[in-house]
């Protein structure tokens, strides 16, 4: 249902950030790699009509801080005409590029059934399993680490 | 530690320039020597990017070769954007810490003759990798910092307009500017969009120029009273705020310890309006104003010329222009003109004059006071 995005957290203080990174940006400590949801809040946005080297204009830019874990990633999207900060936002990844996309009613309704089929029976096991990792996320300190609930998604991804 | 006087402070006029970087360091550095009228003992040369703009690599030895200061020990201090700013204190250092006694500090930099593309790739690699390949240029990461202070109310889309319009009228007044004529709100609001909310007229340009300052351990009146140094993330995503600098914020409590006195004795200063909501919001994290009074002060036209506290007479980045490593010293070398009575045509009244500076995107930013004392 929703992209698996890498991470890594401070075993000391907690931070979350990605991508991944070695040592935690607030002390010289390594880091410990972890997953994180594609889903989160605009905390600002752009539309660059001056685009640097290398891009096209118009070019949307928006910096998302993930729920849970608060990390925050920059991403594309389609436009921003509409967008406000606070604003709830499914994250894609597509050649390892984020991309944001508004997260109303019906556009999770349509994500949801577009990725995992109309059979209930997957359904089903797609709600258990998002259940399963949503309680280890609350457990783990609003980090999702690679557990056994999210390869049984992976796999169901990689049957269809 | 010693007390360091500044005893020449010189300049080019900045903007679209035909000379090269080298003649325009030594236009600078050549009448600050003779304005001085004593030979340093140590160079301390700045220019942020000679390779990418000029080709020139090795550059303290080059500028120091040009100079016919090849005897000279010579280093290259840089921090991005503000560079001049860094290379000031370390002459500062130098002189303070009793190792040199007159230090001459010469920034310059280029880049007119590149396009503006070019221009803005090379200094977007100031930009954390990640936020940079989004596409995240400095105009990019500043229209994030206004939407986010837009939508909390800090000011509106007018008062940056205001900022503009108030150092273009100063940058009127000042030989020395890229742009010497005003523009009006209208003209500022509507101007094209670069990085939706800002505009054209709300970016500083793309300039060439060069500064110098030669500071000695022999007392001349005009005192390096303080400096200071903030920094932080270079990631912007990693900081908790995105409306207000923690760097700014730091250098200016360690620029006012060090001068053993507060922002009130402030009376005129030259903040680093790369974009004009910066200039705003540096007059909060300065402590220049307290929070939610700068914007008032903008809209009251405390900061203009002849206002309580004149901000950025000389007309700022946005119309003296953006030469990157010249503009931290050309900052420094307003303030002392202005202490001096040698502001021409744009002079106010003040002792004690305040300068800030912005590396990257907030990551290395500075804090210089500077008072005249006789």
């Amino acid at each position: 249902m929703m992209e698996i995005i890498n991470g890594s957290r401070c075993p000391e203080c907690g931070l979350v950030v990605a991508p991944p990174v070695r040592i935690c940006p607030r002390h010289p400590r390594e880091m410990v790699t972890v997953e994180l949801f594609g889903y989160g809040s605009i905390l600002s946005y752009t539309t660059l009509t001056a685009a640097p080297e290398g891009f096209k204009p118009p070019l949307h830019i928006a910096m998302v801080e993930l729920l849970p874990g608060g990390a925050r990633i920059f991403c594309h999207g389609k436009e921003t005409r509409a967008l406000k900060i606070g604003r709830r936002v499914a994250i894609e990844q597509m050649d390892g590029i984020f991309y944001f996309a508004s997260l109303d009613i019906t556009d999770r309704v349509s994500m949801f059934w577009k990725r995992r089929g109309a059979a209930p029976q997957r359904t089903r096991d797609a709600v258990k399993s998002a259940v399963k990792r949503f309680l280890s996320v609350y457990k783990n300190g609003g980090t999702a680490p690679p557990s056994s609930a999210n390869q049984e998604e992976k796999k169901h991804a990689e049957k269809k | 530690m010693r007390d360091v006087w500044i005893a020449a402070a010189a300049m080019t006029r900045f903007g679209r320039r035909e000379e090269s970087l080298e003649n325009l360091m030594a236009d600078a550095a050549l009448e600050a020597l003779r304005d001085a009228d004593r030979q340093p003992d140590a160079l301390v040369v700045t220019s942020m990017a000679p390779e990418e703009f000029v080709g020139e690599g090795n550059f303290a030895s080059h500028i120091g070769t040009y100079l016919g200061l090849s005897r000279v020990p010579s280093l290259r201090v840089e921090t991005a954007t503000s560079s001049g700013a860094a290379a000031l204190y370390a002459g500062f250092a130098l002189i303070a810490s009793g190792f040199h006694t007159n230090v001459l500090v010469a920034g310059g930099e280029k880049m007119t003759h590149a396009s503006t593309p070019r221009v803005s790739e090379i200094i977007s690699r100031v930009i954390d990798p990640h936020e940079r390949s989004y596409g995240a240029t400095m105009p990019a990461l500043a229209a994030m910092v206004a939407r986010a202070a837009l939508a909390k109310g800090l000011f509106s889309e007018s008062d940056m307009a205001r900022v503009a319009v108030k150092n273009h009228a100063n940058g009127a007044r000042n030989p020395y500017a890229h742009f010497q004529k005003p523009v009006t709100m209208e003209e500022v609001m509507s101007s094209r969009v670069i990085a939706d909310p800002l505009r054209l007229q709300h970016c500083c340009p793309i300039s060439d120029g060069a500064a110098a300052i030669l500071l000695t351990a022999d007392p001349t009146g005009t005192k390096l009273a303080g400096m200071g140094q903030g920094s932080d993330y270079l990631a912007v995503r990693y900081r908790s705020s995105l409306t207000g600098f923690r760097a700014t914020q730091d250098a200016a409590k360690a620029a006012f310890r060090m001068a053993g006195f507060g922002p009130e004795r402030v009376q005129v200063a030259e903040i680093h309006d790369a974009f004009a909501p910066f200039e705003i919001l540096a007059l909060e994290d300065i402590g220049l104003f307290p929070n939610g009074k700068a914007t008032k002060a903008v809209q009251n036209g405390e900061l203009m010329l002849e206002g309580r506290l004149p901000v950025n007479p000389s007309g700022g980045l946005k119309a003296r222009g953006h030469a990157l490593a010249a503009t931290g010293l050309a900052q420094a070398v307003e303030i002392v003109w202005q202490l001096t009575g040698r502001a021409w045509g744009r002079q106010v009244k003040a002792k004690v004059g305040l300068a800030h500076s912005i590396g990257g995107m907030a990551t290395n930013n500075w804090v210089t006071l500077i008072e005249q004392v006789a």
